[in-house]
């Protein structure tokens, strides 16, 4: 398997990229012969896709099947949320197709039946690295965003305890720290997610950011996110306000909240952060990561919050940890409980099926013992039907 | 004639001189003085110290009624010479009885207690007095003590090798008399998870009471709240979670009584 690969390497280093796409082009036909051998050329497609491409709609006829999300979503929704591999299959593809799963199904099933008057519930996505927790919290976000809910969504909660340059004292309260880059990078995500609510929603109350500016009470929060991403230096507290402004509002029922964050174990972690004198810096004494802990408090109503905890990206946590206590601590267990603790795990055999047959259909296995029988259990030995393991072998295919 | 007598003698001398050479060893008055092995010098006529015969014990000379205590002040290898004892320490071999004490291994290796006769602690105490105050006259009886001071007494009767005779666990102590400081202890020190006054509980308590407040139930008491199944079987969830640990079976168990709690279907 190892020689065959390495030929197929260099075999595919010479292949320059037009020519690649030329044999993309040709799919079809030789698609149709290939199969024609053994299985009927309309089942592959039957069992990986589904076209049903309303989240909401989703049910378990539609186990193990991808969905496609158009483009207009993606620059909107996704403009930030999606995992890096798979925006570049996204590329590569010039499709977005997603499985349904049974832990975002379950989920689903939840978020339709939400009592808004309630408080807001937390669910949390736990698994093993590459299950699938990220993609499945998109999944809920696009059902959200669809049934038109206000999406608060963070990308990567660790992105913003580790590797931050320029910390500076926070204006609005000195104990704190800002982090002006990174949150203006964060709202103009939020901008582009929620450009429609931006208008509607209006401040409660009036906000000084110097002697010069300020915003009045009654103005709509587009300008608080404008403020944010011109003035970069009140950025962080630009989103301190929305957050407040956001979990305000949302009891009242003009709108719905959901919050996702994507490694919320790192609000409760430890920084790699340090101060001038080489000191460390404690999560809560950045500003965003304190107003964020306010936000997944379920002291609010009108909405849900959807919560994934990874090892990835995470710091100071051992590999192999991967269940709820072990990445939140006790601290984050205690403010994030109670909770309902959603495990992704591995892909089932129908699933692992339906991975293949997408990809096969895509062209991506190029490799011409990738459609056979001792193929697909090669992968599956290999891989142990773990989706981010498959992806990372099928693309050396 | 007597030149003629001369050399006979002469001749005859030497020969004399050779016998007296020869019955000079065998009589003593004529040689130098040499030291019979009978006198304390102890050295042989070849330059080797001689060893000494062994003297007879020391038990030998013991008398019955000896003050032992100075025989083994302190605490001192056993000495098969300076114990009367007919100890016999060994595994013996096939027809035989164990090993007798002189020259034994097995006696020199374990701990002996020859230093710590009731006489020799008698002694202990009768010095020590002088430094030690009343025994306190209220704590006259066996259950007074055990009230007051109660200790726990451990036993191990186990076999375990190691470099040293001693367990280690004898240097500890317990008195359950709750001291001052105890009452300081924190969430943090707790061995195990309570679940009464914890986070987990304030939590849940206003959750729930939100929730009764969206209903416009207000009604129930926080007591009340707390009392019911639904609570208890998230309470005893959440117990063993954090005192287990995360596994499948916790973590179903407490999804289940979450959603039992918050009325998800």
């Amino acid at each position: 398997m190892l020689k065959g690969m390495t030929r197929l390497i260099s075999s595919v280093h010479k292949l320059d990229p037009g020519r690649f796409l030329h044999i993309g082009t040709q799919a079809p036909q030789c698609l149709a012969a290939h199969l024609d051998n053994q299985v009927a050329t309309e089942s592959p497609r039957a069992i990986s896709r589904t076209s049903e491409n309303d989240p909401a709609k989703h049910g378990e006829q539609h186990e193990g099947q991808h969905y496609n999300i158009s483009f207009q979503d993606l620059k909107t929704v996704f403009s930030h949320g999606l995992p890096p591999r798979f925006v570049m299959q996204v590329k590569t593809f010039n499709e977005a197709c997603l499985m349904v799963r049974r832990p975002a199904l379950e989920l689903l099933h939840y978020l339709k039946n939400t009592n808004f008057a309630h408080p807001a519930v937390r669910y949390v996505f736990y698994g093993e690295k590459g299950t699938g927790k990220t993609l499945s919290l998109c999944h809920s976000i696009h059902f959200c965003a669809k049934q038109d809910w206000l999406i608060l969504h963070i990308p990567d909660a660790h992105l913003w305890v580790k590797n931050c340059r320029d910390l500076l004292q926070s204006t609005y309260n000195k104990q704190r720290f800002d982090q002006p880059l990174e949150a203006s990078t964060w709202l103009k995500n939020f901008k582009t997610a929620n450009e429609h609510f931006l208008s509607q929603i209006k401040v409660q109350e009036k906000y000084v950011w110097n002697k010069r500016e300020s915003t009045e009470k009654g103005s709509p929060l587009g300008e608080v996110v404008e403020q944010g991403i011109m003035r970069v230096r009140n950025a962080t507290d630009a989103v301190g306000i929305v957050l407040k402004e956001l979990k305000r509002q949302s009891s009242s029922g003009i709108f719905r909240l959901l919050v996702a964050v994507d490694g919320v174990n790192a609000l409760w972690g430890r920084t790699t952060l340090k101060r001038e004198d080489k000191s460390p810096i404690a999560p809560e004494e950045l500003a965003f990561i304190y107003n964020l802990r306010k936000m997944v408090k379920n002291d609010w109503q009108g909405g849900a919050i959807v919560l994934t905890v990874s090892q990835t990206g995470s710091l100071f946590k051992p590999r192999k940890a991967y269940l709820p206590q072990e990445l939140l601590g006790k601290e984050g267990f205690d403010a994030l409980d109670p909770f309902i603790p959603i495990l992704v795990s591995n892909y089932n055999p129908k699933e692992f099926e339906s991975c293949i047959h997408y990809y096969l259909e895509n062209n991506w296995l190029q490799h011409e013992k990738a459609h056979t029988e001792e193929g697909k259990k090669e992968l599956l030995f290999l891989s142990n039907r773990n989706p981010g393991q498959l992806e990372r072998l099928c693309a050396y295919l | 004639m007597a030149a003629a007598r001369l050399p006979a003698s002469l001749v005859l001398q030497p020969r004399a001189r050779t016998l007296r050479a020869f019955s000079t060893s065998v009589s003593p008055a004529t040689r130098s003085p040499r030291p019979s092995p009978s006198t304390t010098e102890r050295t042989s006529r070849y330059g080797r110290p001689l060893r000494r015969k062994a003297l007879p014990p020391r038990t030998e000379k013991m008398a019955v009624d000896q003050d032992w205590p100075s025989v083994y002040p302190v605490a001192a290898p056993f000495k098969p010479s300076a114990v009367p004892l007919p100890v016999r320490m060994g595994y013996p071999v096939k027809r035989g009885v164990p090993m007798a004490k002189e020259g034994n291994l097995e006696l020199l290796k374990i701990p002996n207690f020859l230093h710590l006769t009731p006489v020799a602690i008698k002694k202990h105490c009768e010095a020590l007095k002088d430094f030690c105050t009343e025994w306190p006259a209220a704590l006259d009886s066996d259950e007074k003590c055990r009230k007051h001071f109660p200790i726990e007494i451990d036993t191990a009767g186990y076999v375990s090798a190691g470099p040293s005779i001693r367990n280690p666990k004898a240097r500890v102590v317990t008195l359950r008399k709750t001291e001052e400081w105890e009452k300081t202890k924190t969430e943090a020190d707790m061995e195990e998870y309570v679940w009464k006054d914890s986070s987990s509980e304030k939590n849940i308590l206003e959750t729930l009471l939100q929730i009764k407040a969206a209903e416009k139930n207000l009604e129930l008491s926080k007591e009340e709240l707390l009392g019911t199944e639904e609570v208890e079987e998230y309470r005893k969830s959440v117990v063993s979670l954090k005192n287990e640990g995360d596994n499948e079976n916790t973590l179903s168990q407490y999804k289940e009584s979450v959603k039992r709690l918050l009325n998800l279907t």
